[in-house]
């Protein structure tokens, strides 16, 4: 005890607490993305009238443990041309912007690792560093597939990122506030779904194709591109990229949650409860996604975003803008 | 208690001239934009330091985020020429370099020693909307200058475009 009390006092009470929060982020990445593969292969099953996974554990829910444990124990296979730096960097870099953005998230009144009063631009900056790692994988590989993997990718970002923002900043308009508690806080009474549809619905298909789901999935279409950006990754370096992307899926859910339907607000039972509900009830409805709409064309994917999202978002932000004036 | 502080900022600062300099002095294009990155990270990161975390943010968000990714996807367009060789070029071009850094080294250093900076630790405490009350305020006609710019760029920019992409027909 005195020990722990000596190191509390060398670097202090803030820098431990950090320390707690970040090894609980780390917890809830994994966990989350176990949870996606299993829930995907499931869900993806039931859709197609099969069963999905069933031998290992209990409805195969010890599934994904076994193909992390397949994973880690591949070779990790390094193609002879790649331009090496860039090819290790690329998936590490993949995880800075999803270990920033569980530090702002609020799941529960006091269940954050801190609350910063630029909270929404932090995630919102950091989630660009995601593009660039990905581009760094498509020219770091040197495989023609990856590189126009990842060209599209750029694009789907760079097209869908200016409507995910104005969406939000009509929210942040309501708020005067860019605190992700203070979002939560403001909608104890009325959640924003109810006030702000229309910035609810550009959101949630900006962040649908911010993290290359289908119906966005054009950076990584299988039938064309093999595996688009992360071909020439296997074993634990593709296992990165693939933890990338749940958490992504979980994020966006999460910001959903947090903007538009009222947080960790709800009755009788605790804050992360519904916190969690309301964000897997999201992750379903991507995943429902999936087997519901073909992929888009390329023209008809940034058509979409610059002649319609785009507008319509502008619009709602000077609507929104003028009601509150008035 | 140790101050954490310290070398953090030490470790910004370096993290920030080797990217300067890896953008300088790098033979390829990609690695150049790489050290592009890490010089902006560290610029917000010296930004939170000055206790401003909105403009640190918005530093990543523009430059990290916007500018760097549009400079790497028309690097990926112009086609992958990496593993150039470097170029060391003549007396010619070093000397013009020198000239113009010495004259923008001249010009910065003039303007800092001019500027009456505000003092004070930790009273420098300026908050979102400030920013935007001397944007849209005190500053709103140069603001709008600006805009003003930028649309005559983009509509530039378009107009080459179109122009080049006729006669390639």
């Amino acid at each position: 005890m005195k020990t722990i009390n000596n190191i509390i006092e060398l670097v202090g009470w803030e820098a431990i607490k950090l320390l707690i929060g970040l090894i609980g982020v780390l917890v809830v990445v994994v966990v989350n993305a176990l949870v996606l593969t299993w829930a995907e292969r499931k869900v993806s099953g039931h859709m197609q009238r099969r069963i999905g996974p069933k031998e290992v554990g209990p409805c195969g829910m010890l599934q994904p443990i076994a193909d992390t444990i397949k994973l880690i124990a591949k070779e990790l296979l390094t193609p002879q041309n790649v331009e090496r730096p860039l090819y290790f960097l690329a998936p590490v870099i993949v995880f800075i912007p999803v270990m920033v953005s569980f530090v702002v998230i609020p799941f529960d009144a006091y269940l954050q690792v801190k609350d910063i009063n630029v909270g929404i631009l932090v995630i919102l900056a950091f989630s660009s560093l995601s593009v660039l790692s990905i581009l760094l994988a498509g020219w770091g590989s040197n495989n023609k597939y990856s590189l126009i993997g990842s060209v599209r990718s750029v694009a789907q970002n760079i097209a869908y990122e200016i409507p995910l923002l104005l969406a939000l900043l009509a929210v942040v308009l309501m708020t005067n506030s860019l605190s992700l508690r203070d979002i939560v806080e403001s909608q104890k009474g009325l959640w924003y779904i109810v006030s702000q549809p229309i910035a609810f619905l550009v959101f949630f298909i900006a962040g649908v194709a911010e993290t290359n789901r289908t119906p966005f999935d054009l950076p990584e279409a299988e039938s064309e591109l093999v595996a688009g950006f992360h071909t020439e990754y296997s074993g634990m370096r593709f296992a990165l990229f693939f933890l990338a992307e749940y958490t992504n899926i979980f994020i966006i859910c999460a910001i959903t949650t947090t903007f538009f339907l009222g947080g960790y607000h709800g009755p009788i039972l605790p804050g992360f409860v519904w916190f969690f509900g309301k964000t897997y009830l999201l992750v379903f409805v991507i995943l429902w996604f999936r087997w519901t709409f073909p992929r888009v064309r390329f023209d008809q994917l940034l058509n979409f975003s610059w002649k319609l999202l785009i507008p319509v978002s502008l619009l709602n932000l000077i609507v929104t803008g003028g009601i509150l004036k008035l | 208690m140790i101050n954490l502080g310290e070398p953090i900022f030490i470790l910004i600062v370096i993290m920030t001239v080797a990217g300067a300099l890896t953008t300088v002095l790098s033979g390829s294009v990609i690695y150049a934009l790489i050290g592009l990155v890490a010089t902006m990270f560290g610029i917000a990161g010296l930004y939170v330091y000055l206790n401003a975390p909105f403009l640190a943010m918005m530093q990543i968000l523009v430059y990290v985020g916007a500018i760097t990714i549009l400079i790497a996807f028309a690097i990926m367009l112009a086609g992958p020429f990496y593993k150039r060789p470097k170029e060391w070029t003549g007396i010619g071009k070093f000397s013009a370099a020198l000239v113009v850094s010495v004259i923008s080294f001249l010009t910065f250093f003039t303007i800092i020693m001019k500027v009456s900076w505000t003092e004070g630790k930790g009273a420098f405490n300026l908050l979102t909307k400030d920013i935007g009350r001397a944007l849209f305020d005190r500053y709103a006609f140069p603001f709008e200058l600006i805009s003003l710019v930028i649309v005559v760029s983009i509509i530039g920019a378009i107009m080459l475009a179109m122009f080049s992409r006729g006669k390639n027909d």
